[in-house]
């Protein structure tokens, strides 16, 4: 492992701060969940790195990497049936318009 | 020889790749570019992964991102109406450079599949026995729930999607 590990979290923790600022600047529900998605592989990005460098023996980080997959394939599919039950209700896709259910 | 400088020079081509890509999605208002964008930054977390020597996380994230989501995603966008689309026919546009990117893969493909001569696999298989052993004995009852959670997301997705049948009696 030539490439230091700072390096890897570095770039791991860029891509989540990409994805947050997506999460929060975005107004269109498809490119929030775009954007939680890049989070989600940053996060797993972190965890191999860390499993490589301290975990040589066996391979538990990258176990919850395979569980995050599994978290993500759900959650982009549940997510996307929300949103696209909101649209053939209400015909936006924009998140500032999908107010029904705040108070 | 030495290739020491290989590492370097290809982690830093991929969080290049990572880092614009994902700057992609978030700036790029057409929703279509910002996923293949999203695409693009997968498979270059992929090569991450086999930077770090995890092949088997490399080919699920191919599978599962850059397969499974990434098509999801399009569906969704291709379901929902954002905005107007002036170029609504913007890859029919580019034929000759689709076939020239084709064949940049294609052909060097089809050549090595011709030529290819087995040789002698290589011993072990990487990362995936002690995955599989982590996942099977230490981590078996969250798989376990991990499978009754995809089960769930799935029956959610389609009750959610589902138009209502209009209940009307026949009388």
């Amino acid at each position: 492992m030539i490439v230091p590990l700072g390096a890897y979290i570095a770039v791991s923790a860029a891509l989540f701060f990409i994805g947050c600022a997506g999460v929060l600047v975005r107004r269109n529900a498809v490119v929030i969940l775009m954007c939680v998605e890049l989070m989600l592989n940053a996060a797993n990005l972190a965890l191999v790195a860390f499993s490589r460098k301290y975990g040589a023996v066996d391979e538990r980080g990258s176990v919850f990497v395979v569980f995050v997959f599994v978290i993500a394939a759900a959650e982009v599919a549940v997510g996307l049936a929300i949103v696209l039950s909101a649209y053939r209700n209400r015909a936006v896709i924009d998140v500032d318009e999908i107010h029904q259910m705040s108070g | 020889m030495r290739f020491d400088f290989v590492e370097p020079l290809v982690f830093a081509l991929l969080s290049l790749g990572v880092i614009v890509g994902g700057a992609a999605v978030v700036l790029i208002d057409r929703i279509t570019a910002a996923a293949l964008f999203m695409a693009f930054t997968f498979l270059c977390m992929a090569g991450m992964f086999v930077l770090l020597g995890a092949e088997t996380i490399a080919a699920f994230q191919v599978l599962i991102y850059v397969g499974a989501i990434t098509v999801l995603i399009l569906y969704g966008v291709m379901f929902t109406k954002y905005g107007d689309r002036p170029y609504a026919l913007f890859f029919q546009r580019q034929t000759p450079l689709a076939v020239v990117f084709v064949a940049s893969v294609g052909v060097p493909v089809a050549l090595f599949s011709f030529t290819f001569t087995s040789g002698t696999p290589p011993r072990g298989g990487g990362d995936l026995p002690s995955l599989a052993t982590s996942v099977f004995t230490d981590f078996a009852f969250p798989f376990e729930v991990a499978s009754v959670l995809l089960l769930a997301a799935m029956v959610g997705a389609i009750v959610l999607t589902k138009r209502e049948e209009r209940k009307e009696t026949l009388r």
